[in-house]
C-alpha cells in the first residue's frame, strides 16, 4: 500500500499551530537549562572520567554481555585539546 | 532539527498544562519533547476524575503507557502498566477516567489531531494495532537480544517491534547494584522516562523517578550504574546497534566514523556500494569503481591497512548474468531464451555506461 493516513492528514490547525509555537519556545529554555546544568557538573564529570579509566584497567571494559577485558595503559586515551572535550549534551 | 537532545530532563519539577486543542482536549499535559519539524511529540498526560472523550481517530501512530490510574479506553480497562500501539487512522474507543490516571503519550508523525468517529480510517494499517498490560503479560528477557549486549542486571519487555525500520518499544530495568563499564552509543536516537528508580550515567549524573531523555543518534552515553534498581519505558526510532567503547572524550563525529569503520570491516560490500552512490555495479566494466577509503577509528586507528580488512574491502565479486538487470533488460532476455516475439533488432537504450550480458552471457554489446 503506498498511501498512508498521514497523507490525508488535514493541514495544521490555526490553534494547533499556537500551541506549536508555545511548545518549542519552551522546549527550548529547557534545552538551555539543560546545557547549564550539565556544563556544571564538570568538574565531578572530570572524576568520574578518571574513575572510568582506572575501574576499566583493573576491573575491565565491557566487551560485551559480562565480558570484561583489562585495558592496558597504553590504550588508555589521553583528553584531547578542543574546546568541546567535556561537552555530553549536542 | 528533530529534536534537540534532551537529556536529563526531570518532568516532576514541570508544572501540568491544560489540553486546549484536539488530541486529549481538557487533560493536561507536559511536553517531554517536540520535534521541531513534524510536530511529533512525547507528552506526560494527566487525566483528572470525570475525564471522558468520545471515540476518535487521530493522523498520527500514537503509543500510550498508562502510569498510575484506571482508564476505561472502549471495552477494555487499563491500568498501570497497560501499553497501546494505536495505527494512525485507527478509531480508539471512548475513554472515561472515573478516578484519574496518567500516562505517557507519543504522537509519532505529527501534532496532535482528533477526528471524532467510532470507525476506522479506511487507509488504517489495524493490524498494527497492540494493546497488552506490558506489567503482567510479558516476560522479562535478557538484555542480549542485542549484541553486543548490556550486563546482565539490565533485562527488557519487548512490546512493539517495527519490522521495516526496527524501531522499538521497551519496558527496561536494571537490578540493584546494576553495573557496566563501558561507554555506549548507537545509530539511532533513543528516548526514555524512568517510572520509577534511579539510575547513573558517568556523562549526565543521576536519573530519577520522572527523569526523562531524547537522545540523537552518535551519543556517548554511559558507564552505568543503578543503586537500588530502575524500572523504565524506552524506544527507539530505528535498529539499536550497541557500539561500546573507553573513550569519554569523542563527539558524535567521531562516533558516526566509527560506525562506519565498522561497516567497512563487517559488510563490506553493502559499505562500497553505500559509498559508492550505488555505482559500483557488480558486473561493470571495472568492477568496483573506486574502492572507499575506510572511516576513520579512534579506537583502532590504521585498521584499514590489515590484510583481512583490505581483502574484504577490495575483493571484487562478479555476478553471473540475470544478477543485475534492469527491467526491461529481464523481459529483453526472457523473449531471447525462449524465442517469444519476433526476430528483430533492437537498439537498446540505457542511460549509464556498462556491459550488459544476454543469452549465452557474452558480452555483445556497450551503451
Amino acid at each position: 500500500m503506498s498511501k498512508h493516513v498521514q497523507d490525508e492528514k488535514p493541514p495544521m490547525t490555526a490553534e494547533a499551530k499556537e500551541w506549536f509555537d508555545k511548545e518549542i519556545a519552551s522546549q527550548e529554555d529547557r534545552y538551555k537549562a539543560i546545557v547549564d546544568e550539565q556544563d556544571g557538573l564538570i568538574p565531578e564529570r572530570e572524576k568520574w572520567y578518571t574513575d572510568f579509566l582506572e575501574i576499566v584497567q583493573t576491573r575491565g571494559f565491557s566487551v560485551t554481555g559480562d565480558t570484561r577485558r583489562p585495558i592496558s595503559k597504553e590504550e588508555v586515551p589521553e583528553k584531547p585539546d578542543r574546546p568541546d572535550a567535556m561537552r555530553v549534551v549536542w | 532539527m528533530a529534536r534537540p537532545h534532551m537529556e536529563p530532563y526531570v518532568e516532576f519539577n514541570e508544572d501540568y498544562r491544560l489540553f486546549d486543542f484536539a488530541g486529549y482536549k481538557d487533560a493536561h499535559y507536559k511536553v517531554l519533547s517536540l520535534d521541531t519539524d513534524t510536530g511529533a511529540s512525547s507528552l506526560k498526560v494527566r487525566f483528572d476524575g470525570g475525564y471522558a472523550r468520545k471515540p476518535g481517530l487521530c493522523y498520527s501512530d500514537m503509543e500510550i503507557f498508562v502510569l498510575n490510574g484506571e482508564m476505561k479506553v472502549g471495552t477494555e480497562t487499563w491500568v498501570e502498566g497497560h501499553f497501546a500501539f494505536i495505527p494512525a487512522g485507527v478509531a480508539l474507543g471512548a475513554i472515561e477516567v472515573a478516578q484519574g490516571a496518567e500516562a505517557i503519550v507519543w504522537y509519532n508523525d505529527s501534532e496532535p489531531t482528533f477526528e471524532e468517529t467510532d470507525r476506522d480510517h479506511p487507509l488504517a494499517l489495524k493490524e498494527g494495532f497492540i494493546s497488552v498490560n506490558s506489567y503482567l503479560d510479558r516476560p522479562w528477557a535478557s538484555g542480549s537480544i542485542v549484541s553486543p549486549a548490556t550486563a546482565t542486571g539490565c533485562m527488557l519487555k519487548l512490546l512493539r517491534f517495527d519490522p521495516i525500520t526496527e524501531a522499538m518499544t521497551f519496558l527496561y530495568c536494571m537490578t540493584p547494584e546494576f553495573m557496566q563499564d563501558n561507554i555506549s552509543y548507537h545509530d539511532c536516537s533513543e528516548e526514555s522516562y524512568h517510572i520509577w528508580g534511579t539510575s547513573w550515567m558517568m556523562q549526565f549524573g543521576e536519573l530519577p523517578t520522572g527523569g526523562y531523555f531524547w537522545r540523537p543518534p552518535y551519543i556517548n552515553h554511559g558507564s552505568f550504574r543503578s543503586k537500588l534498581g530502575c524500572i523504565a519505558i524506552g524506544r527507539t526510532d530505528s535498529k539499536l546497534h550497541n557500539y561500546f567503547h573507553f573513550n569519554p572524550w569523542t563527539n558524535p563525529d567521531d562516533n558516526q566514523a566509527r560506525a562506519a569503520s565498522f561497516l567497512y570491516r563487517q559488510r563490506p560490500q553493502l559499505f562500497q556500494w553505500v559509498a559508492s552512490g550505488g555505482h559500483n555495479h557488480p558486473h561493470g566494466p571495472q568492477g568496483q569503481l573506486k574502492p572507499q577509503k575506510p572511516p576513520h577509528d579512534f579506537e583502532t586507528p590504521g585498521y584499514g591497512k590489515r590484510p583481512d580488512v583490505s581483502a574484504l574491502a577490495n575483493q571484487t565479486y562478479t555476478f553471473r548474468e540475470m544478477d543485475h538487470l534492469h527491467a526491461d533488460e529481464y523481459v529483453h532476455k526472457v523473449h531471447h531464451a525462449h524465442k517469444i516475439g519476433d526476430d528483430h533488432d533492437h537498439d537498446h537504450d540505457h542511460e549509464h555506461g556498462h556491459a550488459h550480458h544476454h543469452g549465452d552471457g557474452e558480452i555483445d554489446h556497450k551503451h
